[in-house]
């Protein structure tokens, strides 16, 4: 190796560690919370704190108690069936919107693209007076579709974007082999647009576990979703900071699990497309 | 050669987009158009609690704009996003340069820094509250009381400090979003006009200087823009760290237009304020449609 080359090398090592310790500094709270979940209740307010000891699971075994699986089965159906719908409402829509040249279509996005930007605080309120005059207050029903004011806006808008990535190609030929549009759509564009679909859907899917401002107002007793379980850990005998903890890796997971599936697609959904990523 | 596609394929289409779009469209208008003129209504009456009273006009609107709770929250979010958005864009451009220095093992790399923003915000929350617990948070032991600084100060139940707190939890949470985001930026940039400036003999910080700023310049823009919108719109974190408080240290303007309805049931004055956050936001979406659109050509 000439030493140029070792000198590049070398420069290439520093800028990893750098990055490497932004990362790490970055994640350290979450570290420190899962140590959290396994860390005996005598030693909890340790100072300095306590880095090092015997794991217990009496946390878990709390959280059970408590019955968050059913908070956890209440966020799953949620955001899945909400999922499902915009995938199956959008996709449609944002195919159309990338390839015919529709009337007012740059309106019509405009109208898509500020229902994402709202924000949810000014639609609670009419969602909130709407379903407590027509009895949605409380139900899966009325989450799902409150949901689909902030994903299926999102849906439509990012997939738009994958769409205009598909060549164009492939379809003229299946049209001039006489292949009709909507048997082009199914079998010639929905298995090129798969990737963007999952991509999309599953932060779709993020986006709905999170929600916590809907889920709090329009939810309740019968219907809790896991954000909005939370405070049943803020007892009269102070804060379960273990259950807390578990709780909150718990609800963090499948944020986890997509992080690490989407990395390029990330940016490109969270900048609403403007970046390819 | 998109003019183009959509020629090729839109001969004769006919009804076929429409139907394609239309089930989107109803379901939008239903869950966003709807409750927006719903609540246009609600502000142009009196409300007694969730009744609708008489036609008020713009009695409403005069009451909000007379009300200084109102601006104080204006003041709140107009701080907030004025010291978080420049720290997260000013950080963000330093961790992008970095990790564009051939960083390896980025595979790992990026999706850790990917967490903070895709968590939730009950997440932040109970990460942050741990954090900075009274004497035994990690960061109120090690950082704050260690060396002195604060000493027996809950910094989120310190009328002064608690803002701040939030700031930095925001820091925290979308710089790398920033970060990241502006890295893919600069990985796509061109290389011919870099070659060129090496001939010419230009040094690394010109370079820096008369290509990357203004090539990366309109993605910069659309970012900043976005950070701006999500920043001024910030609730759940403020709602579970702070809930406004203390007093109304912390209260931005979403936790006022919460706390009208809920805690005060003023519809009347709620129902103005989601009006004119509503078209503050429209003209916000506009802004990033534009400027993603002609300066991008994103779209």
């Amino acid at each position: 190796m000439s030493t140029r080359q070792q000198a590049e090398s070398r420069r290439r090592t520093l800028f990893s560690l750098v990055a490497a310790a932004w990362a790490l500094i970055v994640v350290l709270p979450v570290l420190w919370m899962t140590l959290m979940m396994f860390k005996p209740e005598a030693i909890m307010f340790a100072r300095p704190p306590v880095w090092l000891f015997p794991p217990t699971l009496a946390h878990f075994d709390y959280v059970l108690a408590q019955g968050f699986v059913w908070n956890l089965v209440a966020s799953l159906v949620i955001a899945l069936i909400s999922t499902l719908l915009v995938v199956l409402v959008g996709t449609p829509a944002a195919y159309a919107f990338a390839r015919y040249p529709i009337r007012r279509r740059d309106d019509l996005l405009l109208f898509v693209l500020a229902t994402r930007m709202a924000p949810p605080i000014a639609l609670a309120i009419p969602f909130y007076l709407i379903y407590a005059r027509v009895g949605l207050l409380d139900t899966y029903v009325g989450l799902i579709v409150a949901y689909l004011t902030f994903n299926l806006s999102f849906y439509v808008w990012v997939l738009w974007s994958f769409c205009r990535d598909l060549p164009v190609e492939l379809e003229e030929a299946a049209r001039t082999d006489g292949y009709p549009r909507a048997h082009v759509l199914l079998r010639v564009v929905l298995p090129l647009l798969r990737p963007g679909i999952i991509a999309t859907a599953m932060l779709c899917f993020i986006f709905a576990w999170n929600e916590f401002l809907y889920a709090f107002l329009l939810g309740g007793k019968s219907m809790e979703t896991l954000p909005v379980a939370v405070p049943k850990l803020i007892t009269s005998q102070g804060v379960k900071w273990g259950e807390l903890s578990v709780v909150g890796i718990v609800a963090l997971l499948p944020v986890l699990l997509a992080v690490f599936l989407l990395q390029r697609h990330i940016v490109r959904g969270l900048t609403m497309g403007a970046v390819k990523g | 050669m998109y003019a183009l596609s959509t020629r090729a394929t839109a001969t004769g289409a006919g009804w076929f987009p429409y139907a394609l779009i239309a089930p989107a469209m109803l379901t939008l208008v239903i869950v966003a158009l709807v409750p927006f003129v719903y609540t246009i209504y609600l502000s142009l009456h009196e409300m007694q609690f969730a009744r609708v009273g008489d036609w008020a006009g713009l009695a409403n609107y005069r009451a909000l704009l007379g009300n200084a709770r109102f601006w104080h929250s204006v003041w709140i979010s107009t701080v907030f996003v004025a010291l978080a958005v420049p720290l997260e864009f000013a950080l963000g451009l330093l961790g992008a340069l970095v990790l564009n220095q051939g960083v390896r093992c980025r595979s790992l790399i990026v999706p850790v820094l990917f967490v903070p923003t895709m968590m939730a915000p009950i997440v932040v929350a109970i990460l942050w509250k741990v954090m900075l617990a009274g004497s035994w948070g990690l960061v109120s032991y090690n950082v704050l009381e260690r060396f002195g600084i604060l000493s027996d100060i809950s910094v989120l139940a310190s009328p002064a400090l608690a803002l701040y707190a939030l700031v930095f939890i925001d820091v925290w949470q979308w710089t790398p979003f920033v970060m990241l985001a502006l890295f893919a930026g600069l990985s796509s940039l061109p290389m011919a006009p870099y070659r060129a400036a090496a001939v010419d003999g230009a040094t690394s910080v010109q370079m820096f200087r008369r290509l990357t700023i203004p090539l990366l310049m309109p993605l910069m823009a659309v970012i900043v823009l976005l950070r701006l919108i999500d920043a001024f719109k910030i609730f759940d974190t403020i709602f579970l760290l702070t809930a406004g408080g203390p007093g109304q240290a912390t209260e931005s303007l979403s936790l006022f237009t919460y706390k009208t309805v809920f805690d005060f049931w003023n519809l009347g004055t709620a129902s103005a304020t989601a009006v004119v956050i509503w078209i503050m936001f429209f003209v916000f979406s506009n802004a990033f449609y534009q400027l993603a659109r002609r300066t991008l050509r994103a779209f």
